[in-house]
């Protein structure tokens, strides 16, 4: 996928994987695999910047005799995603202009 | 590779990092390899998997890198080079404005030359009526009008001269326009 576009999905993707309870870094990479490939560094990126603009909290938590730390999602963080959903409208429509564009000619 | 060995490497190319973020980013692949362990990966597996130290430290350079470091350092660079050059350049800069500036007066100086010509062929014209004026009245008609023939030939190159005089000057003029526009407008272009 071309990398500015998947840089802009990604954000969303781990708000969304942190949406409906905590998570931690391991376990959002894996639920996110299976829609788009994520490598730790770029993980670690995205939680330092969403954690920069309020949109999720950490926390650090013992398990199993060692520290983890757990991401839970804001109200800004759920804002984030609701506005994607509204994005999500205007791509699907450039979406078929790029689509239809071609058979014009 | 084991854990230890892994992140032993990755602190060591993280060492240009303040400790704090270094830390955290250990922290962080630390905890990344203990849950796929957990998950069941084999140590050694999991390692692989995260991907080598060198990888990881060239990801993150090419994020920092991104940002103000660099930039900073190459001015500061420059500016360090400029200054300790100055004795060098900055002499060789005046010497070059210097030279410049002479030839530029050599210019103006043979125009005067050529004015000063003229003026001293008008006032010889001159000269040369007066005294074949009073030399003629005073008896000697022939050595007058010898005189206005000279001053006739004064006069006549003179006009001549005066002729170049105004293309000269008109010339170093127009020189000096097209130098200066260059000048400024290679000024503002850059």
């Amino acid at each position: 996928m071309d990398a500015q576009l998947k840089r802009g999905l990604l954000d969303v993707c781990v708000l969304a994987a942190i949406k409906d309870e905590e998570s931690y870094g391991y376990k959002i990479i894996k639920d996110v695999r299976p829609y788009i490939e994520m490598s730790e560094s770029t993980l670690y990126t995205i939680l330092k910047r969403l954690e920069l603009a309020n949109m999720l909290t950490v926390r650090t938590s013992e398990h199993d005799g060692r520290l983890r730390k757990y991401y839970r999602i804001t109200k800004a963080g759920l804002g984030r995603i609701e506005d994607f959903k509204d994005e999500w409208r205007e791509i699907t429509s450039i979406y078929g202009f790029v689509m239809k564009g071609g058979s014009k000619q | 590779m084991t854990k230890r060995e892994f992140l032993k490497a990755l602190k060591k190319k993280l060492s240009h990092l303040p400790r704090q973020e270094a830390n955290e980013r250990l922290t962080f692949y630390g905890e990344m390899i203990d849950d796929r362990i957990e998950d069941g990966l084999s140590e050694n597996d999991t390692v692989a998997q995260i991907g080598s130290a060198d990888e990881i430290a060239a990801q993150i350079l090419s994020e920092e890198g991104a940002k103000a470091k660099p930039k900073s350092q190459r001015n500061g660079v420059m500016i360090a080079l400029l200054v300790l050059g100055a004795p060098i350049w900055f002499s060789l800069l005046v010497a070059a404005f210097s030279v410049v500036i002479s030839l530029y007066v050599t210019l103006w100086a043979l125009v005067a030359v050529v004015w000063a010509t003229f003026a001293a062929l008008c006032a010889s014209a001159v000269g040369c009526v007066v005294v074949g004026l009073v030399i003629a009245v005073s008896g000697r008609v022939a050595a007058g009008i010898a005189l206005f023939g000279a001053a006739l030939l004064c006069a006549g190159l003179a006009i001549f001269l005066f002729y170049g005089c105004k293309a000269a000057t008109r010339g170093v003029l127009a020189l000096t326009k097209k130098l200066t526009q260059k000048l400024f407008k290679g000024g503002k272009a850059a």
